[in-house]
């Protein structure tokens, strides 16, 4: 230094300023200590409890907000009814059930992130890849959970009686119409993990959805519904899968050995962590109900199985 | 209308809203009016929801009268929430122009399930003209030229809007949904001093039988409790220099105009009180907070917040 004095002072960054600019070696020096804590104060496994408030929005017949931390997520679940005489091709008689409501597109969930919610997702464009595909991750689950009743979106009619019955029988019912639910999520405030957050509002939306009482009234040719609370019915859900997210963050370069590099796995990522993660995994799951012979055994055999499959594959693709 | 491909949509033979049949023996109840007509609802605020943003806020009215929602499933009143956030400023992309001034965007959407008809995701007219409005409201506000060559965005999402109409009656616009709108600066950004927002309408008085020939002024008005509303008033009023950045008309008030103009101011000054509460209450907050850092860091943990703490030496 230009007048020899003995030592600069350290230049000593809060811990803010490190964080915004080295992120990376910010957080592997968090994961690095002998008790691994992340920067927010948590350790590796462990993930933020979910607090979820339901029917506070008055102009839906579900809703609910369910907060992960700072993420904060409302959903809105509205029925409206699709006639069945108004669907094009109606599911033919060998689809079952749950394929059927899958087909006519009874479930509609939408997320939309640009609320506001963060400045990586600012109104004024249409939806970007997250919001699109947290939709269509949504409306996949939904199906494939099974999760909701097909017969509790059905307003079904009874057939008057006429002459030509045959009398034994029961008397025939048809589905007039369908419940459509409209699954609205909007983000308000987003701070990571956006997906485990939606699901649990959609499903506390679900829970708290009333679909009120409807029949199909002949003379108007139009379905009629009681306003009566009394009358409505809610949903049943049948299994309610939970989704768990974990983060991976590794300390793998293209400059590096891949032996050497060091790996953390981060439940429940937030922003920042989401940010700097290489890949995010989500399981979801459920309680196995009846049906199925796979056991734990069985499953943990599949996973081994295909694993050896999958490496003999890629010797037959030459992928190395 | 082309679909859109972005977002999942309903079966493409379309969906109805659901048809309610009257029940029998039912009389309904049309929710009216209880406070006085220079009587503001209670407000609830609170800032500081979305901590990635520089300012946000939540805005609520809640129902005035408890409501038979017990009994119905149709919605007698209903409340009003409001989100807002505020990004930045922050600096503009390279590629856009030079500009002197803090460039301020608005924007204002309902959320699909925030009104009694389920509204569609790209912003439509009605939204549009509300934020053009929120933004003449701002841009009075702040001081722009501390903030050359930067941005600043203002989002506000409606989650549930005052009901416009009352069961099919002519409607009058979602004024309400405004009030909650102005009152909501608090990322930091300069301002000469704080913005709220007032609403007053001028409303026949009388019941449905009766001859209406009495003009009343009253401020913060529900839609849904007055038969008819001649006119409506929007204002943006600075109290501690007494300006209005914007004002907002519609209907005929007739001689009425003064008096309307003056309830909304009214409305703007009660707002206004909630308003510096909350922002009180949130630098109080912030205060403490950093004196409990301060605090910390001085004894037992800090050896913990040093071995966070990195030293680099230049």
């Amino acid at each position: 230094m230009a007048n020899g004095a003995a030592a600069l002072p350290g230049l000593a960054f809060p811990k803010e300023t490190f964080a915004k600019l080295t992120p990376a070696p910010f957080l592997q020096a968090h994961l690095q200590q002998a008790q691994s804590i992340r920067p927010n104060g948590r350790a590796l496994e462990e993930s933020r409890d979910p607090v979820i408030n339901t029917g506070s929005l008055s102009h839906c017949n579900g809703s609910a907000v369910a907060r992960l931390g700072d993420t904060a997520i409302v959903c809105g679940v509205r029925a409206e009814l699709l006639l069945a005489s108004s669907v094009a091709s109606p599911p033919n008689e060998d689809t079952t059930e749950d394929e059927a409501i899958e087909e006519l597109g009874l479930l509609v969930p939408n997320c939309e992130l640009s609320t506001g919610c963060s400045p990586d997702h600012l109104p004024g464009s249409p939806p970007g890849s997250l919001a699109q595909s947290l939709s269509y991750r949504i409306s996949s689950l939904l199906y494939s959970s099974r999760l909701i009743q097909p017969s509790d979106l059905y307003v079904e009619y009874v057939l008057p009686r006429t002459g030509d019955d045959i009398p034994d029988q029961g008397p025939a019912t048809v589905i007039k119409a369908y419940w459509t639910l409209y699954i609205d999520i909007l983000c308000i405030a987003l701070d990571g993990n956006a997906f485990d957050a939606a699901w649990t509002a959609v499903i506390a939306a679900l829970k708290n959805c009333k679909l009120p009482k409807a029949w199909w009234d002949q003379d108007r040719e139009m379905v009629l519904c009681s306003p009566v609370a009394k009358d409505a019915h809610g949903l049943s859900l049948r299994s309610v899968p939970v989704p768990t997210t974990f983060a991976l963050f590794s300390t793998l370069s293209p400059l590096k050995q891949r032996s050497i590099a060091e790996y953390w796995l981060l439940a429940d990522p937030d922003n920042f962590e989401e940010g700097l993660c290489t890949e995010i995994i989500t399981l979801t799951l459920s309680k196995k109900r009846g049906g199925g012979m796979i056991g734990k055994t069985a499953l943990a055999q599949i996973l081994d199985l295909s694993k050896e499959r999958t490496t003999r594959w890629r010797a037959a693709l030459k992928l190395g | 209308m082309q679909a859109d491909r972005r977002r999942l949509n309903g079966p493409t033979s379309g969906t109805a809203p659901p048809v309610f049949a009257t029940p029998p023996n039912w009389k309904v109840q049309r929710p009216t009016r209880s406070r006085k007509p220079d009587e503001h609802r209670k407000i609830f605020l609170r800032t500081g929801i979305v901590p990635s943003a520089s300012g946000s806020a939540y805005y609520e009215i809640p129902p005035q009268t408890p409501s038979q929602q017990d009994e119905l499933l149709i919605p007698q009143s209903s409340s009003l929430k409001v989100t807002c956030t505020v990004h930045g400023p922050r600096p503009l992309p390279r590629n856009a122009a030079f500009s002197p001034n803090l460039l301020l965007t608005t924007h204002v959407k309902f959320a699909p399930f925030a009104t009694r008809n389920r509204r569609g995701y790209v912003r439509d007219a009605s939204e549009r003209d509300l934020g053009v409005h929120l933004e003449t409201a701002l841009r009075g506000v702040i001081i722009g030229e501390r903030w050359p060559k930067s941005g600043c965005e203002v989002v506000i999402t409606v989650l549930e809007g005052e009901e416009d109409a009352w069961w099919g009656d002519a409607g009058n616009e979602q004024d309400g949904g405004k009030a909650g709108g102005w009152a909501l600066v608090d990322a930091g950004i300069d301002c000469v001093d704080m913005v709220s927002g007032g609403v007053a309408a001028v409303v026949q008085q009388g019941s449905a039988d009766e001859k209406m020939d009495r003009d009343v002024v009253l401020i913060d008005p529900t839609p849904s409790e007055h038969y008819g509303i001649k006119a409506a008033c929007v204002v943006g009023y600075l109290q501690s220099r007494d300006e209005v950045t914007e004002m907002w008309m519609k209907g005929d008030a007739g001689t009425d105009t003064e008096a309307l103009v003056e309830g909304a101011v009214r409305a703007a000054s009660l707002a206004r009180t909630v308003l510096a509460e909350a922002i009180k209450e949130a630098v109080e907050l912030r205060s403490d907070e950093s004196h409990d850092n301060a605090h910390a860091n001085g004894s037992a943990k800090a050896e913990k917040t040093k071995q966070k703490d990195v030293v680099m030496t230049g």
